[in-house]
């Protein structure tokens, strides 16, 4: 997962990339393979949960998305993690400039 | 003497931290019905308990023709204070895109891309920290569906 954590004012914004095909029911259908997308997407900034996602299908492939939360300073590290429909996960942290 | 009570209080904020990490729901497991309802006022109803919404207090940025199908960049905010905000749509089979919990640090401003089959109309309801819901809608038109990615 790609991570630009910025913070300006206070307030933190991220734009993060994730790389997953998300793939829709109805698609892997006709591929005749499993469906997997992201099913939910955190992040933490000293243990504190900034981002707390619910996914679905309907996210485009290699989800792009950006968030913004305040109670950060520059410095801090942000993890982010997601889990997929299979059950795999991704963690990846950066830091905030 | 005192550098044990010292560790001691120590172990005992790290207990508080974690529990903490609770506050985060995963609805796909805590609310499945959710993402298998087809209707957006369905869909509303499953993750909030009711779909009666108060139209104002949010700002959904959409375009109004999506170019490609696969790839619609949304935006929403609101500075309604809220515990949770989610997005629908009414193209697809099913309507849920996506819910996220708030807290007293998260700012109502998210930015994703999503994809829709066809045309239809884009939701955003915010559970307000009163307990009402408030929307903003957009009706879309899709000129090349992009479910196949």
């Amino acid at each position: 997962m790609e991570i630009k954590a910025k913070i300006k004012d206070g307030i933190t914004t991220v734009k993060a990339m994730a790389k997953h095909p998300m793939l829709t029911y109805d698609t892997a259908k006709k591929q005749g393979v499993e469906a997997n997308f992201i099913t939910h997407i955190n992040a933490t900034v000293n243990d504190k949960v900034v981002l707390d996602m619910s996914t679905s299908q309907f996210l485009s492939k290699n989800p792009i998305f950006k968030f913004s939360f305040k109670g950060a300073a520059a410095g801090d590290k942000i993890i982010m993690s997601w889990v997929d429909l299979s059950g795999a996960t991704e963690t990846s942290e950066s830091v905030i400039k | 003497m005192e550098r044990r009570n010292f560790l001691g209080f120590g172990l005992l904020s790290l207990v508080g931290l974690t529990s903490l990490n609770l506050s985060a729901e995963d609805y796909r497991k805590t609310k499945p019905d959710v993402w298998t309802a087809h209707t957006n006022e369905d869909a509303i109803t499953k993750l909030f308990g009711t779909n009666v919404t108060i139209n104002e207090g949010v700002i959904l940025t959409v375009e109004s023709v999506a170019v490609n199908g696969a790839n619609i960049p949304i935006d929403f905010q609101s500075s309604i204070p809220a515990k949770s905000v989610a997005l629908f749509q009414s193209a697809n089979p099913e309507s849920a895109v996506c819910a996220f919990t708030l807290n007293e640090n998260t700012i109502l401003d998210y930015s994703l891309r999503i994809k829709m089959k066809q045309n239809g109309i884009i939701m955003v309801v915010v559970e307000g920290l009163d307990g009402k819901l408030y929307s903003a809608s957009k009706s879309i038109i899709v000129s090349k569906g992009g479910c196949e990615g």
